[in-house]
């Protein structure tokens, strides 16, 4: 299911246009995450043109081959390797058609820029297309450019749509505007689950601007001129709705279960159990849900923001009765999702009201549908005890993870234990562990979020760590590195200290912290420093992380992935808590879900992008987010005394956990 | 409601109904995408334009302003200036082309709201100090984190000014 891959051909890959210009497909959507970018420089090298000159499409489900989404920071991991390839053989090709045409050997031929030189020659790319595109099964083993030959992998480059940006000409997926296209607006129930019973649409239809209301099960919404026009008239629909309180499955994985865990636990001459709390949080993205859709008889054309396009074509082919291959999805910039964006809400819905009015349809979610309505992080409830000998080792580990499904992949223990289980199983050795995942129910609505449940386990285990640490008076570093046998792992931890100056004292009311993870064969270690009020309120002053992903294509892009990672985290961590009652979210604005701001940015988040250039790509938009939220605690109890089992960190709850 | 303003300094002419936002006319009736939704609340900041009501300074009296809270009537008292205006031809703002050279920005959504409100802070105090800058962005939310990078990138433009 996650691999369902035919022969890779070129002409699906890369495409070497008239103009000299290259287009390069991938299934892979780019979120901000800079995959464009990365994709682009390898492109460029392989096939030695200028990165200006690639054009990278990706998602497009008439163009791109099937993927089955971006998940899990493996894009560059899995697409690196087999666009390498494919642009490599794409310059064989050239290279040989340029043979044929001058009458000279390949061996002897080059290539520079563009251009096949070679005798004093000099032919575009561009003039050897005339005839016919370039085709053909890509081959297992393609020379590669020489390392020393490539002129923007492994060097930083900044986004390569960042001048679309700043200039506001970008179209992000609220941007598509279409021939004769009108605006959505949803007529929303009270609660998740609830069933249409009837609706009276008699005052909205004649208000102004109003094209349809549209109803098709227990979805509703109204299509007018003007996006005003149908917000207004959809307030207007009376629409009566039963509710049905909805609850998620639960489900019980034993993650790992090594023998002598509760003997050695009771014979262990220091012993520990607590227990660590996370609310739901919102994927909040900056832009509400966007998209738009255009439902005809002979097909349908959709413009959305989507980890799954593969997905979105299904679901959207399902919903308005055409075969899949009647349905383009063509992916948009879009605003960060981090995770909720493997949902296709919003398109659905479009899609809907497409069919339903006749015309291409924009629906934009409000910022108060985007909280309500979006699904979120599950809670995490994690419970660890651990035993440690009179020399202060780990003898033993018990830990359960209680929490909510994260993701639509169905209840298969294998798919939970990489999902809701991520990182439950700790990273050091030498010792017997019990780790059991019990999925539970909620009313929320829960989904991948950036790390999906590693964030969560590794607060616990990195928080937990620290505790075991004081518990036998040891050094929090110390104490992790005589657990260490992973010697990548251990390498960024002891250069996260050498970099932070670890022994260093902070001064007056400031502390700092330690924590680390290993994240899909990512390793990262972070040092946070705080300053702590006397009140309790917590200002995260510094950052340092070590990061190896293995060989780096952009270490620009890395570095600003993990510091993006990490004040987020931190904004998870000081801030953040999705308030429910009965399935309804009741924080649904900025002023009631307040986020960090400008004001909150740490002084400096130093990121050392230190790969082990000899181990394969891994990735690196989830990675820098992990550790963040221990290091935090970990260093909130340096400086306070406080040690916070629960997060937000807020004032009222510092001070409290404050030693009198 | 047939209304005229300027915007990035030419004379537009719309009709529009009563009580649109100044950020519907632009994106839907000038095709001016670039200024974005974020909230409809003035919350956020991603819909910052320009805004000059023609007090203070000539060209400095410019503020950063939530373009979904002011009305299509209210803007038309204005100059409006938005994230397309602030090129010089081909030549982008210092601003534009620090946030591109210090790559400022992850998904982009937030961007113009916060080049905007970097434009209007160095347009009154060319050399603003780091808690400036916090303050002058404190309305740009991000989610993708890049607050240290836009910091960089605005002091750059301060320290070369």
């Amino acid at each position: 299911m996650w691999d369902r891959r035919e022969p890779e051909r070129l002409e699906q890959r890369i495409r070497v246009e008239r103009d000299g210009t290259v287009t390069a497909l991938s299934g892979k959507i780019d979120f901000g995450q800079g995959l464009r970018t990365a994709f682009a420089q390898i492109v460029a090298d392989e096939l030695d043109v200028p990165i200006e000159r690639v054009n990278m499409v990706l998602g497009d489900t008439d163009q791109v081959p099937f993927d089955f989404g971006t998940f899990g920071s493996h894009s560059v991991a899995q697409e690196a390797p087999l666009l390498r390839k494919a642009a490599a053989f794409a310059r064989r090709q050239l290279i040989a058609r340029a043979s044929t045409k001058l009458g000279v050997s390949g061996e002897k031929l080059d290539t520079d820029a563009g251009a096949v030189v070679g005798r004093g020659t000099r032919v575009l790319y561009g003039e050897l297309i005339d005839s016919e595109p370039l085709t053909g099964v890509i081959p297992d083993r393609v020379v590669l450019m020489p390392e020393t030959r490539r002129k923007y992998a492994g060097r930083p480059t900044p986004h390569v749509e960042a001048r679309d940006i700043v200039t506001g000409q970008a179209t992000f997926v609220a941007d598509v505007r279409l021939p004769n296209m009108a605006r959505g607006a949803m007529v929303r129930p009270p609660a998740r689950g609830a069933k249409l019973r009837s609706v009276d649409d008699s005052t909205a239809r004649k208000m102004p601007g109003v094209v349809a209301v549209v109803r098709q099960g227990d979805v509703v919404g109204v299509v007018a001129e003007r996006d005003e026009q149908a917000r207004a008239a959809a307030a207007a629909v009376e629409a009566d709705w039963h509710a049905l309180p909805v609850e998620g499955p639960t489900a019980e994985v034993p993650m790992r279960s090594d023998p002598e865990v509760d003997e050695r636990l009771h014979g262990a001459a220091m012993r520990l159990a607590q227990t660590y709390v996370l609310p739901p949080i919102a994927n909040a993205p900056i832009g509400p849900s966007a998209a738009v859709a255009d439902v005809r008889a002979d097909g349908a054309t959709m413009y959305v923001g989507t980890h799954r396009p593969f997905g979105v074509r299904e679901q959207v082919a399902k919903t308005v009765g055409l075969p899949e291959k009647k349905v383009r999805v063509l992916p948009q910039i879009t605003s960060g999702t981090y995770g909720r964006n493997s949902h296709a809400d919003a398109a659905i819905e479009a899609a809907i009201l497409s069919k339903g009015s006749g015309r291409p349809v924009l629906l934009q979610w409000t910022r108060e549908e985007e909280f309500a309505w979006s699904p979120s992080r599950p809670e995490a409830v994690l419970e660890i005890s651990a035993g440690l000998d009179a020399d202060g080792h780990i003898v033993s580990w018990r830990y359960d993870e209680h929490t909510n499904v994260h993701t639509a992949a169905g209840l298969d223990p294998g798919v939970l234990g990489v999902t809701s289980g991520r990182n439950a199983v700790p990273p050091y050795a030498g010792f017997p562990s019990r780790v059991t995942l019990h999925i539970e129910p909620t009313r929320l609505r829960t989904a991948n979020f950036r790390s999906l449940a590693a964030a969560e386990n590794v607060f616990a285990i990195e928080s937990f760590m620290d505790e075991l640490a004081a518990l036998s008076g040891q050094d929090p570093l110390a104490f992790r590195l005589r657990h260490i046998d992973d010697e990548r792992f251990r390498r960024v931890v002891e250069r996260v200290a050498e970099a932070s100056g670890w022994t260093e004292h902070s001064g007056n009311r400031r502390g700092r912290g330690i924590a680390c993870t290993v994240y899909h064969d990512t390793y990262v270690a972070q040092v946070a420093e705080v300053e702590v009020s006397l009140s309790g309120a917590v200002r995260l002053v510094k950052v340092w992380c070590v990061v190896d992903p293995g060989q780096t294509v952009n270490p620009e892009g890395v570095r600003n992935q993990i510091e993006g990672g990490i004040q987020q985290s931190a904004s998870w961590t000081l801030k953040e808590e999705l308030l429910h009652r009965d399935g309804r979210v009741m924080n649904t604005g900025w002023d009631t879900y307040p986020i960090a701001t400008f004001r909150d940015a740490p002084e400096s988040i130093e990121v050392l992008v230190e790969g082990d250039e000899s181990a394969p790509p891994t990735g690196v938009g989830e990675p820098g987010a992990v550790p963040t939220a221990a290091a935090i605690a970990n260093a909130v109890f340096a400086a306070s005394g406080a040690r916070l089992r629960s997060v937000p960190l807020t004032r009222e709850r510092v001070r409290k956990a404050m030693p009198a | 409601m047939k209304l005229a303003l300027t915007v990035n300094g030419e004379r537009r002419e719309v009709d529009v109904p009563p009580n649109t936002s100044l950020l519907s006319l632009l994106r839907d009736d000038l095709g001016l995408t670039g200024t974005r939704y974020g909230c409809g609340r003035g919350q956020c900041g991603a819909c910052y334009v320009l805004a000059d009501a023609g007090v203070g300074a000539p060209g400095h009296g410019a503020r950063a302003v939530a373009s979904c809270l002011l009305t299509a009537d209210q803007a038309a008292r204005m100059e409006i200036t938005t994230v397309e205006g602030l090129a010089d031809g081909t030549k982008l703002h210092p601003v534009q082309q620090a946030f591109i050279d210090g790559d400022a920005l992850q998904c982009g959504y937030c961007t113009s709201g916060m080049v905007i409100s970097a434009v209007a802070l160095l347009a009154r105090d060319p050399r603003p100090d780091e808690t400036s800058i916090r303050d002058a962005l404190a309305g740009n939310l991000c989610r993708c984190g890049v607050y240290g990078r836009a910091i960089r990138a605005i002091r750059r433009v301060a320290e070369s000014s």
